[in-house]
């Protein structure tokens, strides 16, 4: 799998590169600002995933978010992994306007957990979407104080847990033992949820997130600020 | 002085000197009465040859009209009061005299020689007072630039500080712990498959770890010194000369200790001074001398540099002394070229209780 890494301390970089190449991906570029993205995002196609920091130069606030927006304006479906030492809900919106297919957004802490991010790297490459347990957890609370009107009020506590864990982008198994639950009791919450969402049942796990990021893009569309 | 009473605002346009008031009514009364009936016997004895009421109604209306004009006069702030007193005294003065000079027949122009000498000293008051009163509100009006411009300058520098703070915590500390975070997650990864591996791994977080609490402590350096807060501006500033890589000679004693933000705002002055000794001067000694008199806490840093040093020439003199300025302090710069380089620095300020 071809991987570019845009990122500008070199300290990450380089670990990351490590890291990805120490799980059999082939890492085809490592680029430190926008302007390097877009060349090789050129030179070295095919791409199979982007993996790029919020922060980049020249002025280090939103470059990468701005660039990645760019990268996939340019290659639709691209698939971009959007990493950055915080997160903003404001940032999962902006980066999710345009479709939710192959894009992640992760806490770069979430690195540390080799398996689980490698692994995440795979589903955005093939399509999928990741979003960072902060920000589900910060839509769901959100959610919660906000009152129950809209489709994820009809949730029971159980039901938006499950939903908060599936938006994280875990399998079935890893829901059941990370809530003590059978498999068979996961299934159930799941078709609940699909149904009280009017979402269809669907085994694709990729579904599974959308049903948060439908709300996700409700909101945006309705215009609520991003608050936490 | 208890005739009236003061008001209670000076300045204010309401109604002071309420007794006056009163006086004055029952004066006018008085005199209207007086000159009434004398105009009526007057008329009575059937009208003929002179007016002379005319007189008595003069002689009735001086004390009125001067009463008036005093009590108008007073009414001014007490800034003004004086010269609207002067003005108003002149003006009334001015006034009998017409008057007199009407009842006397118009008899050629006299009046215009005493009218004239009261305008020529009242223009003169005017004058003086125009040019104390400008002179005043210049200073005022300086003031306030100067307290604008400082309380912006001091808003700047902080909004920057905290930007870089956020920077270097990003770039530093933060990253650094997300590498530790990784080479362990990596370690971990391998432990089945590639223990072989892990051995260098775990060093390195170990090595990266510590960066990072370096990088930490060197913004918190940055941010208020331990040092500073533990033995105040003077050991502070032993300190920083103690580790700067050229000799540097201390004179002179602080008898007690400067407010806080003071403190931290000198002590920033001199590490940049030294910053720039080290840096730029190509010295070889340097001296610091640090006093405290009449209010004033002054700091002197020199070296025998190659001199040549201009305030906006990448030196960071700039934000420290817009640091400087916001408690009212300046910095003075002399540096010829050739050297040597010496930096002032005052700051108004008072010590808290002295060394124990």
């Amino acid at each position: 799998m071809r991987v570019v890494i845009a990122e500008d301390l070199a300290l990450l970089r380089d670990g990351l590169a490590r890291l990805l190449r120490a799980h059999d991906f082939e890492v085809v570029a490592e680029v430190g600002d926008p302007a390097e993205l877009a060349r090789a995002l050129v030179e070295q196609q095919p791409v199979d995933v982007v993996i790029m920091d919020v922060r980049m130069p020249p002025t280090f606030t939103n470059e990468g978010l701005v660039a990645a927006i760019e990268a996939r304006a340019r290659q639709p479906g691209l698939p971009v992994l959007v990493l950055s030492q915080y997160v903003e809900q404001l940032y999962a919106r902006e980066l999710m306007q345009d479709g939710t297919e192959g894009v992640g957004y992760l806490l770069k802490d979430r690195v540390s957990d080799v398996l689980t991010f490698v692994d995440a790297v795979r589903r955005v490459a093939a399509g999928g979407t990741v979003l960072d347990p902060q920000v589900v957890q910060a839509l769901l609370s959100q959610h919660d104080r906000r009152g129950t009107a809209g489709p994820l009020g009809r949730l029971s506590a159980r039901e938006r847990e499950v939903m908060g864990l599936m938006a994280e982008g875990r399998s079935n198994a890893a829901i059941a033992a990370s809530m003590f639950i059978t498999g068979k009791a996961v299934d159930k919450h799941i078709n609940s949820i699909f149904m009280k969402l009017d979402l269809p049942l669907d085994a694709d796990d990729n579904r599974r997130v959308l049903a948060v990021l439908r709300y996700l893009q409700d909101s945006t569309s309705a215009g609520h600020p991003g608050r936490r | 002085m208890s005739a009236y009473a003061e008001p209670a605002r000076p300045g204010h346009p309401g109604r002071p000197y309420p007794r006056w008031r009163a006086l004055l009514r029952f004066e006018v009364a008085l005199s209207v009465l007086t000159g009434g009936g004398l105009t009526l016997g007057w008329a009575l004895t059937g009208a003929h040859g002179d007016f002379w009421p005319a007189w008595v109604w003069f002689a009735l209306a001086v004390p009125v009209w001067f009463q008036g004009s005093v009590m108008w006069g007073l009414r001014p702030p007490r800034r003004y009061r004086f010269l609207a007193l002067h003005t108003s005294v002149s003006f009334a003065t001015a006034v009998m005299l017409l008057a007199i000079w009407m009842l006397d027949g118009l008899h050629s122009s006299w009046p215009v020689w005493p009218i004239l000498g009261l305008a020529v000293p009242l223009a003169l008051h005017y004058w003086l007072a125009r040019g104390r009163s400008s002179a005043r509100e210049q200073q005022l009006a300086q003031r306030v630039d100067v307290l604008t411009r400082t309380r912006r300058g001091a808003l700047d520098t902080q909004a920057a500080e905290l930007q870089r703070i956020e920077r270097d915590l990003h770039d530093g500390a933060q990253a650094r712990l997300v590498s530790v975070a990784m080479s362990l997650g990596l370690a971990e990864s391998l432990l089945a498959s590639k223990p072989a591996e892990l051995p260098g791994l775990l060093t390195e977080a170990r090595s990266t770890a510590l960066a990072a609490l370096d990088d930490l402590r060197t913004l918190m350096r940055g941010i208020q010194p331990p040092v500073l807060a533990d033995r105040g501006l003077e050991g502070a500033i032993r300190a920083l000369a103690l580790d700067v890589a050229v000799p540097v000679l201390m004179s002179g004693n602080l008898p007690g200790r400067p407010p806080v933000p003071v403190e931290s705002a000198v002590y920033f002055t001199v590490a940049e001074c030294l910053a720039n000794v080290v840096k730029h001067s190509g010295a070889t000694s340097a001296w610091i001398d640090l006093r405290y008199g009449a209010g004033l806490l002054s700091v002197t840093v020199g070296d025998n540099g190659r001199g040549g040093a201009r305030p906006g020439a990448g030196t960071g003199l700039t934000g420290v002394e817009r640091r400087l300025e916001s408690f009212d302090g300046i910095l003075a710069l002399t540096s010829p070229a050739g050297g040597p380089t010496v930096v002032t620095m005052e700051v108004p300020c008072e010590l808290s209780s002295p060394k124990t």
